[in-house]
């Protein structure tokens, strides 16, 4: 997981909330956004278990590779947000 | 023939012969549009000091039909304008931001908010000396008005806008007492079922003409109360000027779509409903007004508050009858206005209704953009000889794609500049105006990432315009590997538009942008994938150079569509809510993530191939 990234862009975003650009990312903001990733990687799952053919599973395997990537990323968030501000 | 419009100059002279024959009159005259000026101020300052607050409320006051009508009654009391009400319900509802029924219900509410007027001005404006208020309030207005800060510069428009009314409500009462030393209007009282059509329709062109109801009440309440007028045949005119007051949504709703046109029929149906039930129980109304008036202890001859009881009593018996038949008459409106098969080819969001708020302005941008990029869709798969509806209902693209040889009757340049050019300039033209509008700079940033947006999906369907020239070459028919490969970008172009397409029919509730990652990923992969094999058999000397790099030249346009489909599709499914967009836009993948987005800090380069020579691949083999 490209955590440096992930930082920068999260410390990119603190900048422009503190200036008072963009509204405030609260917890329940987070937590909708990885219900609907866990949705997704939910059916692609369901997909893969239907699927006969070789090649489209792999690929569904690859796309639910990404969805899982993307919940823990959006987990690291979560425990970000919940931070007490220093 | 040519026709000259008459009806300005006539008007004009019309009111200067009035004045003419009667001085007096230009008093009232003059309260009437200082008054009108008063709520053009009024509603400008509420736009400007509420800095789209009334619009965010409305966003969430149709979840149910009983916060739409409570939304309409708090919203009109408080603006005291039911037109500024019914445009902006007609702007959202334009723009499809809320539902027909919610529009309906805030349109009831805002019958009832707009009584409260006529119980400010008989219970205050009449009895007090209203004028000596209006004094000081256009004082401190203007010192406000000249600040620089949008909320303080729109708090003293509506300080003013105030101050006018109450000044305009003066000028009205003190023309009325001059008016009656020199003549007696209630000699042209009409008794009886006469008098009561008479006055109606009195009531109801005198509405039309002023753009009004609040004005016309004043001035029937000042008429009134100077004893100009006779109890009945105000309580007619009163009945009069509820079916004149939508015109405003009239108008309003010829510059929008099906939707306005629908909201404006159903005010008029309500207002027309309740002025006729109101006419036929006009005798057990007034004996219900006394018996009100007793109960409130309003004195038996303060007609001017007895006609604001009338007022809301009658306008809440229409209420009573149109709410319980509020869905079927949503039902009838949707059959009586159908809406028409829309026009591809023609802007379906971007209308003057949208125009006038910050909301409607960029989600009707949004709406045209995705409208846009199904065009762009459905255009790029018939490119590639593929039927739309058989690519997104299909279960093997691959499949799908290999069934589909038989070239598709299309013109791709008439149909991308009927489809996509055309949008595409109403687009650019919509964003234009954006310097007129001073919108917030937030909303002028997505604004211009929409237009942005809609150039990248134009960049695609020019991007396949390159690549269907050999896609029409070999994959009409089989002919061995060369068939093969282009299938192979036909299914993964197919694949694209699928995901597009399912994720636009998604539940916005449900879904997010962010599963497009997933595609992205993908595509880079095939790339590689593709740039790989091809290596491959110009080293088993399968394919030869020559032809490999029209191949690969092909497969760049190829990539590039999909690349730029599915960023394009990621920043117009973006969440609407400000903080979780905010989250979608911390999570997504960058670029440079895309080989390897579970590597710690990945970076690589993207594969890329010189598009310079766009060949023949058989010329070549």
């Amino acid at each position: 997981m490209g955590l440096k990234k992930l930082a920068a862009r999260l410390a990119e975003y603190r900048e422009r909330q503190e200036a008072g650009r963009v509204r405030e990312i609260r917890p329940e903001h987070v937590e909708r956004i990885i219900a609907k990733l866990t949705s997704k990687e939910a059916s692609l799952g369901e997909e893969i278990a239907e699927t006969r053919d070789a090649e489209k599973r792999t690929r569904l395997e690859q796309k639910r590779e990404i969805a899982l990537e993307q919940i823990a990323r959006a987990e690291w968030l979560m425990a970000q947000v919940n931070k007490p501000a220093s | 023939m040519r026709t000259r419009n008459y009806s300005l100059p006539a008007a004009l002279g019309g009111l200067l012969l009035v004045f003419w024959i009667s001085p007096d009159l230009q008093v009232i005259a003059a309260g009437v549009a200082v008054f009108l000026f008063g709520m053009r101020m009024l509603e400008d300052g509420f736009k400007l000091a509420g800095s789209g607050m009334l619009e965010r409320w409305l966003e969430t006051a149709t979840r149910s039909k009983a916060r739409a009508l409570l939304f309409g009654v708090a919203s009109t009391t408080l603006l005291q304008s039911s037109s500024l009400v019914s445009v902006i319900t007609i702007s959202f509802l334009s723009a499809g931001l809320i539902s027909l029924a919610g529009g309906v219900g805030i349109v009831f509410g805002a019958n009832i908010g707009t009584t409260t007027g006529a119980w400010l001005v008989a219970g205050l404006g009449l009895k007090v000396d209203i004028g000596a208020y209006a004094m000081p309030m256009l004082a401190l207005s203007i010192v406000l008005v000249f600040q620089k800060s949008k909320p303080l510069h729109g708090i003293g428009l509506a300080l003013g806008g105030l101050g006018f009314l109450f000044l305009g409500i003066q000028f009205m009462k003190d023309g009325f007492d001059a008016f009656q030393g020199q003549i007696d209007l209630t000699r042209f009282a009409l008794p009886g079922l006469l008098g009561l059509v008479v006055y109606t329709l009195i009531g109801a062109v005198a509405t039309v003409i002023m753009q009004s109801s609040h004005a016309t009440l004043v001035l029937i309440l000042t008429a009134l109360a100077s004893g100009q007028l006779t109890y009945d045949n105000a309580l007619a005119l009163a009945i009069g000027s509820n079916i004149g007051t939508t015109i405003t949504a009239i108008i309003a709703s010829l510059g929008a779509n099906v939707q306005g046109k629908r909201l404006a029929l159903a005010h008029l149906v309500f207002n027309v409903v309740t002025a006729v039930v109101a006419l036929i129980l006009i005798v057990p109304l007034r004996g219900a007004v006394d018996w009100i008036g007793d109960a409130l202890t309003i004195a038996p001859d303060d007609f001017a508050l007895k006609l604001a009881v009338f007022h809301t009593l009658f306008n809440l018996l229409g209420l009573g009858l149109m709410l319980p038949v509020l869905d079927r008459l949503v039902a009838a409106l949707v059959r009586v206005l159908p809406e028409k098969l829309p026009d591809v080819s023609k802007p379906h969001f971007l209308n003057e209704a949208v125009d006038e708020f910050p909301q409607t302005f960029e989600t009707a941008l949004r709406r045209e953009v995705q409208h846009l990029t199904d065009n762009a869709l459905d255009l790029i798969l018939q490119g590639l000889n593929l039927p739309s509806a058989a690519v997104f209902q299909s279960c093997d693209l691959a499949g799908t794609v290999r069934a589909h040889r038989a070239q598709l009757p299309l013109d791709y340049d008439d149909a991308y500049a009927r489809r996509i050019k055309s949008l595409h300039e109403a687009i650019l033209a919509f964003c234009s105006r954006i310097g007129d509008r001073h919108l917030a700079p937030d909303i002028a940033e997505r604004v211009y990432e929409l237009r942005d947006v809609a150039g990248e999906v134009v960049q695609a369907v020019k991007a396949v315009k390159h690549l269907r020239k050999n896609v029409l070459r070999y994959t009409t028919l089989s002919l061995g590997l060369t068939t093969q490969l282009y299938d192979g970008l036909r299914t993964e172009v197919a694949r694209i538009a699928s995901e597009i397409h399912a994720l636009s029919r998604t539940d916005s509730e449900e879904r997010s942008a962010l599963w497009l990652d997933q595609e992205r990923v993908q595509i880079e992969k095939d790339a590689h994938a593709t740039a790989q094999r091809i290596d491959g058999l110009i080293r088993d000397s399968v394919l030869t150079p020559g032809s490999a790099t029209s191949f690969l030249n092909d497969s760049t346009y190829a990539y590039a569509a999909m690349r730029q489909l599915t960023n394009a599709a990621r920043r117009c499914y973006i969440e609407r809510d400000r903080a979780m967009a905010e989250v979608e836009k911390i999570l997504t993948l960058e670029d440079e993530e895309l080989h390897d987005p579970a590597a710690p800090d990945a970076t690589g380069p993207r594969d890329g191939h010189d598009d310079s020579d766009h060949g023949d691949v058989t010329r070549e083999a």
